[in-house]
């Protein structure tokens, strides 16, 4: 038994009123002391029970007296999906069982994230419940943010009328799911791999070999097979022999490195450098995927995780599975993580950074670093100075003096050769993708 | 100072999630700097908010809501608050009753000053003040004001009665039996008052949660019947119980008369049974045999009595 505030104030008034009443030999206040205590005493008696302490008895042992008003109250809950991505909805259908022959006035609340939004219906509900009856409970959340989460435990109360004293279980009923970051389409990322690579298993593509796609005309050299030879071209080509070349298929190695320190939750919950980062790895791991490509993925924060370069749906789900957990916290440098992960991939593999660039002394020397070693670099930076200027957590000098700074280290990094873009809220990611590659 | 005030509006989140606000986020280092600090605390903004009721929306009970604006009184509301609207009228006719000025603090400040009037008037004035702030904090749900009414209406009892029960009007009865009732009375309406008025805050927190689709009601009106029910039910047995404490100078002589006539009688001239540690004996002795019943898990055994033969 549980004694609410109110009934601990009464309790405590009835009290204070007595020995004021003894002390001023005052029968008025012991009277309303008295009436006061037995008001509380009859709610207490009842609502409920002796308190399980005094029985000696835990209160987890099934018959347990809370067992006796709530014991008998069974719930069964079904959601319409386990995983999902941000911004959908999850139906939610909670079965609240009375096995109990008498009838129960309870008072259920199925506990939901707190970041996730009820849409339609109510997870909280009062309800009376026949002997033997049962009820569904419907409601629709909204997943805004990427993220595992948990549905539970079912709480359920028993209250006296007057909110003095309550009885509460909880039933250990969990549902967990998956919300995945968004995807937004990506109609051409201009990233190519410089070293094609070989697949020699059975991989399912369109145009095997060489590659089919016309790049250009160049004059034959010894070695060259005849079948290149374009003879149109030879002929007006005025005596030089010259033959096509083709663009090889771009089945290449990718890796994404999404930087999950906790400096890159700065700004508002649902608009910060990690959320925009999420969706654009996730974009972009669909994209490359559909493409044929193998993905990898970074992320580090407090410490580094990575999925090995793999392809197809499975590594989609695997990808996508992973950046829904990734949390901020930590502060690895990105230095660290380009030494560990340099050694396996492949030389002038498509390196795409995904960080706000902040507070990270490492940055330049790891883009130097993976620049020297011929990789193709990528940085696509949610500037979290826009996210914190447009929720006004930042003033206008702040903004200027931060922003100029930033701009010296994307240059510095542009100088070295790396595809660099200053991701701006409101852009789209397709938008900033062809910013960095330059068009 | 104008851009502070900016700035802690802008910080709200609740555009993004239909007026739920969300805070969460990392230390804003960067508005740190914006406001020329070197320090690294943590700017108000990104600590996250989190509504802890007052002690006043504590003492009201009722379901979690984020704040206690409400909407118009629906039905059950509005009979709550003619119902203590009664009360509160009947209460503040039964204070003025049994509840003289002689032996309160104010009577003797104005004893001492000269003016014997002035107590009378403080008395009225705490009285009046406790109704008129009873009924304001009823019509406008207001729980200070209810609160405030509250405190007035005991201060007003808070006097050196020397263990004689004595009343503001002289034409009431002088038999102890009716004295006791009486007082029964009015304490009964005082606990009647606070409960309703508690009420009237919990359910129309509750109506409030309701419409705004916070919680959901199944058979609303099982409910409330329920919690009428109760309101006749629990004041009556609590009224009983104390009535036992309030008799005790009666029924333990009563009880002692089955064995002995002589110390009966002697028991019932007790100066001390009479007085209010009689009262203190009663509350004692009925208390124990309520504690008793809780020990041996009586309401326990009611409940699966009541399980088995349903």
């Amino acid at each position: 038994m549980a004694w609410s505030r109110k009934s601990a104030m009464f309790a405590a008034l009835a009290i204070a009123l007595y020995l004021l009443g003894l002390v001023l030999r005052n029968s008025q206040l012991v009277t309303v002391a008295v009436v006061l205590l037995s008001f509380l005493t009859w709610a207490a008696f009842r609502t409920t029970h002796a308190d399980v302490a005094s029985t000696g008895r835990r209160m987890e042992e099934p018959d347990s007296d809370e067992g006796i008003q709530l014991h008998s109250i069974t719930a069964m809950r079904k959601i319409s999906s386990a995983r999902i991505f941000e911004d959908g909805e999850i139906d939610v259908t909670l079965r609240i069982q009375n096995r109990s022959n008498l009838s129960k006035v309870l008072e259920v609340r199925d506990r939901v994230p707190d970041v996730m939004r009820i849409k339609k219906g109510a997870n909280y509900v009062l309800m009376e419940l026949g002997p033997k009856r049962e009820t569904e409970i419907s409601y629709t959340i909204e997943t805004p943010l990427r993220g595992f989460y948990t549905i539970g435990p079912v709480c359920i109360r028993v209250q006296d009328p007057f909110g003095l004293f309550h009885n509460e279980r909880e039933l250990n009923l969990y549902d967990d799911f998956l919300v995945f970051p968004k995807m937004e389409d990506i109609k051409d990322a201009m990233i190519k791999s410089r070293v094609p690579k070989i697949f020699t298993g059975a991989v399912n593509i369109r145009n095997p070999g060489e590659g089919s796609n016309f790049y250009n005309l160049r004059e034959y050299v010894p070695g060259d097979p005849m079948k290149k030879v374009n003879w149109n071209a030879t002929a007006r080509a005025a005596g030089k022999m010259m033959v096509n070349e083709y663009e090889r298929d771009a089945v290449s190695d990718i890796i994404l490195i999404v930087d999950s320190r906790g400096i890159s939750e700065t700004g508002p919950v649902s608009r910060n450098s990690l959320v925009y980062s999420t969706r654009a790895a996730a974009s972009l791991s669909q994209y490359f995927l559909s493409r044929r490509d193998s993905v990898g993925l970074v992320t580090y924060g407090d410490e580094i995780v990575s999925v090995d370069r793999d392809t197809g749906k499975k590594q989609l789900f695997v990808l996508l599975t992973k950046l829904a957990g990734a949390m901020a916290k930590g502060n690895t440098p990105l230095k660290i993580v380009t030494d560990r992960i340099m050694p396996h991939i492949n030389r002038g593999s498509p390196v795409i950074i995904l960080s706000p660039l902040e507070d990270d002394p490492t940055i330049v020397n790891a883009v130097r670093d993976l620049r020297s070693r011929n990789f193709d670099v990528t940085i696509l930076s949610p500037s979290s100075l826009e996210f914190e200027f447009d929720a006004r957590r930042l003033d206008r000098t702040g903004y200027e003096v931060l922003k100029t700074e930033r701009d010296i280290l994307l240059s510095e990094l542009r100088g070295l050769g790396a595809f660099v873009m200053d991701w701006e809220p409101d852009m789209l990611l397709n938008t900033a993708l062809a910013g960095a590659r330059g068009f | 100072m104008a851009d502070d005030v900016q700035n802690e509006e802008g910080g709200d989140t609740s555009h993004l999630y239909e007026g739920k606000t969300v805070r969460s986020s990392a230390p804003s280092r960067k508005k740190a700097a914006g406001r020329l600090k070197s320090s690294t605390e943590i700017p108000k903004d990104a600590i996250p908010e989190v509504h802890v009721p007052t002690v006043i929306e504590s003492f009201f009970g009722g379901p979690i809501v984020s704040n206690t604006k409400f909407l118009p009184p629906d039905r059950m509301v509005s009979s709550l608050q003619q119902l203590a609207a009664v009360a509160l009228i009947m209460l503040g006719f039964l204070t003025f009753m049994v509840t003289p000025v002689s032996g309160t603090a104010w009577f003797s400040l104005a004893n001492t000053l000269g003016m014997p009037a002035l107590g009378g008037i403080i008395h009225l004035i705490l009285m009046i003040g406790g109704l008129i702030a009873g009924l304001y904090g009823i019509t406008q749900r207001d729980q200070r004001a209810i609160i405030a009414s509250y405190g007035m209406l005991i201060i007003v009892t808070l006097r050196f009665a020397g263990s004689k029960v004595d009343f503001g009007l002289d034409l009431l009865p002088e038999e102890e039996i009716y004295q006791k009732l009486l007082l029964l009375l009015y304490a009964v309406f005082l606990v009647m008052y606070i409960e309703l008025t508690s009420g009237i805050i919990r359910f129309s927190m509750l109506d409030t949660s309701i419409r705004t689709g916070e919680v959901y009601v199944m058979q609303v009106n099982k409910i409330t019947n329920k919690y009428y029910r109760s309101l006749m039910i629990t004041p009556a047995i609590a009224g009983l119980v104390a009535l036992l404490t309030l008799l005790i100078n009666l029924i333990i002589p009563a009880i002692v008369g089955l064995f002995d006539e002589v110390s009966a009688h002697r028991l019932r001239e007790s100066v001390e049974l009479t007085s209010v540690y009689g009262v203190a004996l009663g509350t004692v002795m009925v208390f124990t045999i309520i504690a008793a019943m809780f020990a041996i898990n009586l309401p326990l055994r009611i409940q699966q009595m009541q399980e088995k033969n349903a």
